[in-house]
């Protein structure tokens, strides 16, 4: 049975109406992950250098030893995050003659290949072979693998666990993380106990009694078991769907009420926001933007391009995150768009007015980078004018050539639908523009003066914006239909 | 100006097959048209090119004498409902139709005060019930695009088959609002359907179409449900 659904799914897969590109994507994201499983292994083939270097005074095994636990830790919280719940569309298959413990079975199978599960041993097994191997013998050798599998596998069903039952009720998330919260600050902050010293010590004990290693696949059972009987327990519609029932507030947003229709059309864009899974992640990610320029400003002496990049990013990442996908946010209900009294130029207004809004917001929030001196905030000021004046209008202009529906529900990690040339293409004028303009200056030693013309060209296309939008209105009405027709297929 | 939508030349083809396929049709202010035919006639197609949602191939319609694709003044009188792409479902009911009534420049409380006379028509499940459009069930979405679309005032409404999800009493209920719109506020209606009694019921002109072909213009009359029966049981 398992192997039907398995045929089932590849069927699902190859004839999706987005097969040709979902497969490009595939690819390209494959890549991706061989490239960093590639980082790890590197990482990992030189663990025992970088342990000795970091903990000189300390033996290699016991460093190694007290850091497990920290990992499975981080581990544990990534996979929060970013894992995805396995996706059998189990529905059509619920009515039939089917044992609920086959569908169990196929979906706990289908969850274990990612990548989260390859990592931890492809991370450990170098040193293990290094060091482990020829110092305690095969027998602790293998002790070790099973304990990191059965580590791996406890992680991986407790948060598919944990996953389902935060759909079900938020309460779950704040008791996690509030108990990683207690953890962490009783062992930082009061030094009550230490996580090093209780990882040190497990796996001491597992080196002295190998058969140890036990404890921890009986762990990984139960985790299984229990994951098993949650869904056995849940296999029904409601609940699989994770749509929570609790009331739905009518939220008005009475700033917005000022700017006419635009503002209106900007206050439902931003229920948009707030009220679906997807865009809402994107720009919650956008915060974490704010800060990329700890990365950089920290150094000693940094020159003006750091500045300028990370100016433009910080300032302008809701406009680059959310704008690259301009209209296909709204892909779902876009015929509405269309018929409705709606005009093109309000509808374009209200873009403006969202990016205005939370551009504002990121240049405020980078406001503490006055730290690292005057001239960063006057960038980033710079940068914000840029970004207002020039990359809105890159954003809507590719907007108007992408066709590419989007599904609010799904999350935005690893997520790559509705990506396609057009953002590609997008991110090269995006990246490169400020720095074509900054770059011929510097050269001539003037950099001041290339921040400055940035900074002008910016409030150029501020001021002949109105211009720039009716031509943007003129391709709209040209290309509606095909947009329209691209919304469609789901 | 007595023709409310004059189509001329109207086709549509996607790969070679023609999908719509209209010489010319005429409907006059205040008709209340049924649109019937089986599965892929072109009806929601037609529809579509009526909405100016797709570019046709050839051909133009026209809404008071202006062509669709070229001007946007259709769209203050026009108002419609095709399928569920037509409502932003992360809105609450109650905070689209504000929405839709703010588009015609009507304030909340108006939009509240419409949205009494429909009290029969959603049945206590559209209103105040916190929830999302997107986690109403079809029927009921159905119902919240109608109203949406009533509560704009239009002159020409079109509906694809709404009573294709929703329950009988609500199906009566919408034919009795129907019925009114067109005989009593001389409201164009354009109402496509599978099921032939509705539309014989309500229509008082019935358009038959068969692969992209409008091929029987009837008035409505006592013996209309029999010779429409006739033809799809001919097809069978």
């Amino acid at each position: 049975m398992t192997l039907t659904f398995l045929i089932h799914q590849s069927k699902a897969f190859w004839r999706s109406k987005n097969t040709g590109k979902s497969i490009a994507m595939r690819i390209v994201m494959g890549i991706l992950i061989l490239y960093l499983l590639l980082n790890v292994l590197v990482v990992a083939f030189f663990i025992d250098r970088i342990l000795e270097k970091t903990y000189p005074n300390q033996e290699i095994i016991p460093s190694f030893n007290s850091l497990l636990m920290y990992y499975f830790l981080i581990d544990l919280l990534m996979r929060f995050q970013m894992q995805e719940l396995p996706t059998l569309a189990v529905r059509p298959y619920l009515h039939l003659r089917i044992n609920k413990n086959q569908l169990i079975n196929y979906l706990s199978l289908t969850s274990l290949g990612t990548a989260f599960n390859l990592s931890p041993l492809l991370l450990t097994l170098p040193f293990l072979i290094k060091v482990i191997l020829p110092e305690h013998g095969p027998a602790t050798f293998s002790a070790y693998i099973l304990a990191i599998t059965g580590m791996t596998l406890t992680n991986h069903f407790f948060s598919l666990w944990l996953k389902r039952k935060v759909n079900l009720n938020a309460m779950w998330m704040l008791l996690f993380f509030g108990t990683l919260i207690l953890l962490v600050s009783l062992d930082f902050y009061f030094n009550l106990f230490s996580i090093s010293a209780l990882s040190a010590q497990i796996f001491k004990s597992l080196i002295n009694t190998p058969i140890y290693c036990l404890i921890f696949l009986l762990l990984a059972g139960i985790i299984y078991l229990i994951n098993y009987r949650y869904l056995k327990n849940n296999l029904y519609l409601e609940e699989l769907h994770s749509a929570d029932n609790s009331h739905k507030s009518s939220t008005e947003i009475p700033f917005l009420g000022k700017f006419g229709m635009a503002g209106d059309l900007a206050a439902n864009e931003l229920k948009l926001i707030l009220r679906n899974k997807r865009p809402r992640s994107v720009t919650m990610m956008s915060l974490f933007f704010m800060f990329y320029g700890l990365i950089f400003y920290n150094r000693p002496d940094f020159s003006v391009y750091p500045i300028i990049f990370c100016g433009m990013f910080m300032t302008g990442i809701f406009i680059i995150n959310y704008g690259q996908f301009m209209f296909s946010w709204q892909s779902a209900h876009f015929d509405g768009i269309l018929v409705s009294k709606i005009k093109a130029k309000d509808f374009f207004r209200a873009k403006f007015l969202l990016f205005t809004m939370f551009s504002t917001i990121s240049f405020l929030l980078t406001i503490p980078y006055v730290y690292f001196g005057w001239r960063v905030l006057a960038i980033h000021f710079i940068m914000l004018i840029w970004n207002l004046g020039v990359n809105t209008l890159l954003v809507l202009f590719f907007a108007n050539r992408n066709f590419r529906r989007i599904d609010l529900s799904k999350g935005s990690a690893f997520n790559w639908e509705g990506v396609g040339a057009s953002q590609w293409i997008l991110s090269l004028p995006l990246l490169l523009g400020p720095f074509i303009i900054f770059l011929p200056f510097n050269l001539l030693d003037y950099p001041e003066a290339g921040i400055v013309t940035i900074g002008l060209i910016g409030l150029l296309f501020i001021v002949t914006r109105a211009y720039w939008v009716n031509k943007l209105i003129e391709q709209f009405q040209e290309k509606r239909y095909t947009i329209a027709e691209g919304f469609r297929n789901e | 100006m007595n023709n409310m939508i004059e189509i001329l030349n109207l086709k549509k083809g996607y790969n070679g097959v023609t999908v719509v396929n209209i010489p010319q049709l005429s409907i006059k202010r205040g008709e209340s048209i049924g649109l019937v035919g089986n599965n892929g006639a072109g009806k929601t197609t037609l529809f579509r090119m009526m909405l100016d949602l797709i570019r046709p191939d050839a051909g133009e319609v026209l809404s008071k004498e202006k062509n669709v694709a070229n001007t946007e003044e259709w769209k203050d009188y026009t108002t419609s409902y095709l399928d569920e792409g037509f409502l932003i479902d992360y809105l609450t009911p109650e905070e689209y139709f504000h929405f839709i009534g703010g588009l015609h420049n009507k304030n909340k409380a108006q939009i509240d005060s419409e949205l009494v006379q429909f009290t029969e028509f959603f049945n206590g499940e559209i209103l105040k019930k916190g929830k999302y459009i997107r986690d109403l069930s079809k029927g009921n979405q159905t119902k919240v695009g109608i109203a949406a679309s009533l509560i704009q005032n239009p002159e020409v409404l079109m509906l694809d088959e709404p009573f294709a999800n929703i329950d009988p009493s609500t199906q009566i209920r919408l034919k009795n609002i129907v019925k009114e719109l067109s005989r009593e506020q001389q409201i164009t209606t354009i109402v496509s359907s599978h099921d032939l009694n509705h539309v014989t019921e309500v229509c008082d002109r019935i358009l038959l179409m068969e692969k992209g072909k409008i091929i029987k213009d009837i008035a409505t009359n006592s013996n209309t449900l029999q010779e429409l029966e006739q033809y799809f049981s001919v097809l069978s």
